[in-house]
């Protein structure tokens, strides 16, 4: 009849005081069970957003030193026009960079146009193939201009536009790897539609510079671009449904030969964006930065970082406010408890009990009272942590949104420069005016913002060690009566 | 075996001390009474032999040793076995359960043994349907009988009992006398009973009686 049989005997004895406890320490749990499922939640939010918000480092032309360059060579040599000159990227510094740890893939990209041959390309009223405004300005490095934009990539699926779902792949593949060094061409649906054209076509192109050749593609894909992204282009445009993915090969092959193994940008996906600094800085020590930058964007998990901070930080102070609260009311009931039984402390003491194994039975009493609380609060839990956490992220949100819209509409995220042969950061998005980045980000964050509320037997595992930390104390603080107890007063009376 | 030397006790003020330079011997296998006018400090004197509180003044050996030097923690747990007026029973626990449970905290050579704890609760006429449900369910006389019996299946060889008949009637009071006398007589442990019933007083071997702030033994 150790202390611990004695704590059960007492609380099957007296049934009623032990399911009123049970209640208020179930009521007490939930609370703080309900404040630790949002912070995990949150928590594992944010580290889900690590992996999967696009953070990105773009390899392209160092614009900046051009211009440099080119004002300086305007003072010293009056005589010739003062030339912006940018060298494409090489692939083989690319190559390098992608070595780096945290970089998970990278995505070249290169942009030119070529004329239709043998079907048409889709006119607009705003648009006339004369205008020889290319989409947000893509490709413009080639002194003429085609009807049909092309965009050469390393693989579709890692384009901005494809990876927020603002285009989709309708029939047949995107642009792959393996695609390199074919003429494999995925194009617009309305373009196949007007053109009656489908996967396993070939269409012809005229290349507008360079050699002017002609080459004929393979259609292996259909996409749709999202309606939305067209209005976004400038006038001068030609009609986003002209926009056709091939393997940055093709790109340059259209360009010229000089072209060969270079692209416009290289965009490295980032595995954990919070490296996206590091890979930075290890990446400048491997290329000449005069003549080539590198920029990053993270802005998108910064937004979700911020706003998952800010329910974490809510949800913290739950937590301890909760757990606080609940030490206080548990103490007064312990407290009350033990001068109930006072007489009961009395007995024990006059058989030489010792003190400690008396608080130590109060203590397994109230163990035994939150491993029911403990379980009747995990089913309540979902139910309160689910409205819990519906509520915060309606909340944040709608914070993350706007943050995120406003954040990037500074970015120099649109690869619309007009005549520069490559943006700052060329999006591979086709229909890059200013904003089209910004429908990834947004949608990224909306979907991180997501909490799912489960609760796991590492929520109970921790809730249980947080109501042991509130039980102790409250013993604590109430066993000084205990200790204080002399048995004569109490049993002598 | 006991042996209480220049004991004094007051509670707030030596000039009102209840009793003062008290020397006494209690010896194993004897029962002795206390008797005293009401206020007198039979109860005080009683819990200072229990170890429920300290002297003011002199000491107590138990078996040459002080008291004190024991712990009076431990000189509860293995020396004294203490009977109340009002039974001091664990309310929440069977007859069975609070025999068990002192067994268990004083370390009884019989810790853990339910059969000796039940023959022993038999004896002083329990059934075993009443040891094995609540304390409370039982009569004064029942409830007292199972103090009793806690203080017979532990080791102590001291036993203390305050009022110990207080509550119960003739017959019961009867039952429970005899059994002290047992307890002194068979199972060769030393009995000091508190009582200010002369009939009580009469079965016990030797009787003292405070008076004056003295002992002075009872003819
Ligand atoms: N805790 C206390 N504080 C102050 N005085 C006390 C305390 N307990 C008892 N007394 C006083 O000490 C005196 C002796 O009390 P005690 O209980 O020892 O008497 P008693 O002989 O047992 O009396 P009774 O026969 O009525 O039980 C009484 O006058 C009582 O008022
Ligand atoms: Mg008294």
């Amino acid at each position: 009849m150790n202390f611990f049989k004695r704590a059960w005997l007492n609380l099957t004895a007296k049934k009623g005081r032990s399911i009123l406890l049970i209640l208020v320490t179930s009521a007490i749990m939930l609370f703080v069970l309900a404040g630790l499922l949002i912070r995990n939640a949150a928590d594992t939010a944010t580290s889900n957003a690590k992996k999967s918000v696009g953070a990105t480092v773009t390899l392209s032309a160092n614009r900046e030193a051009a211009f440099k360059k080119m004002h300086s060579s305007t003072s010293t040599s009056k005589s010739s026009r003062p030339k912006l000159t940018t060298s494409p990227v090489k692939l083989s510094d690319a190559k390098k960079i992608a070595k780096l740890s945290n970089v998970a893939s990278y995505n070249a990209t290169v942009s030119t146009s070529a004329n239709a041959k043998g079907f048409d390309a889709i006119s607009t009223s705003t648009s006339s193939n004369t205008g020889g405004g290319m989409k947000g300005g893509m490709g413009a490095s080639s002194s003429g201009s085609g009807d049909i934009a092309i965009a050469g990539v390393t693989s579709t699926s890692s384009v901005t536009s494809f990876e927020s779902k603002s285009s989709k792949i309708m029939k047949g593949r995107g642009i792959t790897a393996s695609d390199e060094g074919t003429n494999n061409v995925v194009i617009e649906s309305e373009l196949a539609k007007e053109d009656s054209l489908n996967v396993g076509d070939t269409i012809k192109m005229k290349a507008t510079t360079g050699t002017k050749k002609t080459y004929t593609l393979k259609i292996v894909g259909v996409y749709k671009a999202s309606s939305s992204t067209s209005t976004e282009q400038g006038p001068g445009a030609t009609d986003p449904s002209n926009s056709v993915y091939t393997s940055y090969t093709f790109a340059n092959a259209i360009k010229g030969s000089k072209y060969k193994n270079t692209a416009d940008s290289v965009t490295f996906t980032i595995s954990d964006p919070a490296k996206v600094s590091k890979v930075k800085t290890a990446g400048n020590q491997l290329i000449s930065t005069s003549k080539y930058s590198l920029s990053t964007d993270d802005s998108s998990y910064q937004t979700v970082k911020a706003s998952m901070n800010n329910v974490k930080s809510f949800a913290d102070k739950i937590v301890w406010l909760v757990a606080i609260a609940g030490t206080i009311i548990l103490a007064l009931i312990v407290i009350l408890m033990i001068r109930e039984r006072r007489y009961e402390i009395g007995v024990l003491l006059s058989l030489g009990e010792s003190r400690w194994k008396i608080v130590a039975q109060f203590f397994a009493e109230m163990v035994m009272v939150l491993v029911v609380s403990v379980v009747l609060a995990g089913f309540g839990g979902k139910f309160v942590g689910n409205q819990l956490g519906q509520q915060l992220v309606l909340q944040q949100t709608t914070t993350a949104t706007t943050s995120s819209s406003s954040g990037t509409t500074g970015q120099p995220g649109g690869s619309g420069a007009p005549g520069g042969s490559t943006g700052s950061k060329p999006s591979g998005n086709m229909q890059g005016g200013p904003g089209s980045s910004h429908t990834g980000s947004v949608a990224a964050s909306q979907k991180q913002t997501d909490l799912d509320i489960n609760v796991t037997v590492m929520d109970l595992v921790e809730l249980g060690g947080f109501g042991l930390a509130i039980m102790f104390l409250s013993i604590m603080l109430a066993s000084g009566g205990i200790l204080r107890l002399q048995p004569k007063k109490v049993l002598i009376d | 075996m006991l042996k209480v030397n220049d004991l004094g006790y007051w509670y707030d003020r030596q000039e009102n001390s209840l009793f003062e330079h008290v020397t006494l011997n209690f010896e194993a296998g004897t029962s002795y009474a206390i008797v005293g006018q009401s206020g007198s400090g039979k109860t005080t004197f009683l819990s200072l032999l229990a170890g429920l509180d300290k002297p003011r003044a002199g000491q107590i050996e138990m078996n040459g040793e002080s008291i004190n030097k024991i712990g009076l923690t431990n000189y509860r747990k293995s020396h004294v076995a203490i009977v109340f007026q009002s039974y001091n029973l664990l309310t929440y626990m069977s007859p069975l359960n609070n025999l068990m449970t002192a067994m268990a905290i004083t370390d009884s050579a019989h810790r853990g043994d339910k059969r000796y704890a039940m023959e022993m609760l038999r004896k002083l006429g329990l059934s075993d349907e009443q040891m094995t449900k609540n304390v409370q369910r039982l009569s004064g006389g029942q409830q007292q009988r199972v103090a009793i019996a806690r203080t017979m299946v532990c080791d102590a060889k001291l036993v203390v009992a305050d009022e110990p008949t207080g509550n119960l009637d003739e017959e019961n009071t009867r039952d429970v006398i005899e059994l002290f006398q047992k307890i002194a007589h068979e199972q060769h442990k030393c009995v000091i009973i508190v009582t200010h019933e002369p009939d009580v007083a009469a079965t016990c071997d030797h009787a003292y009686r405070l008076a004056q702030h003295k002992f002075s033994l009872e003819a």
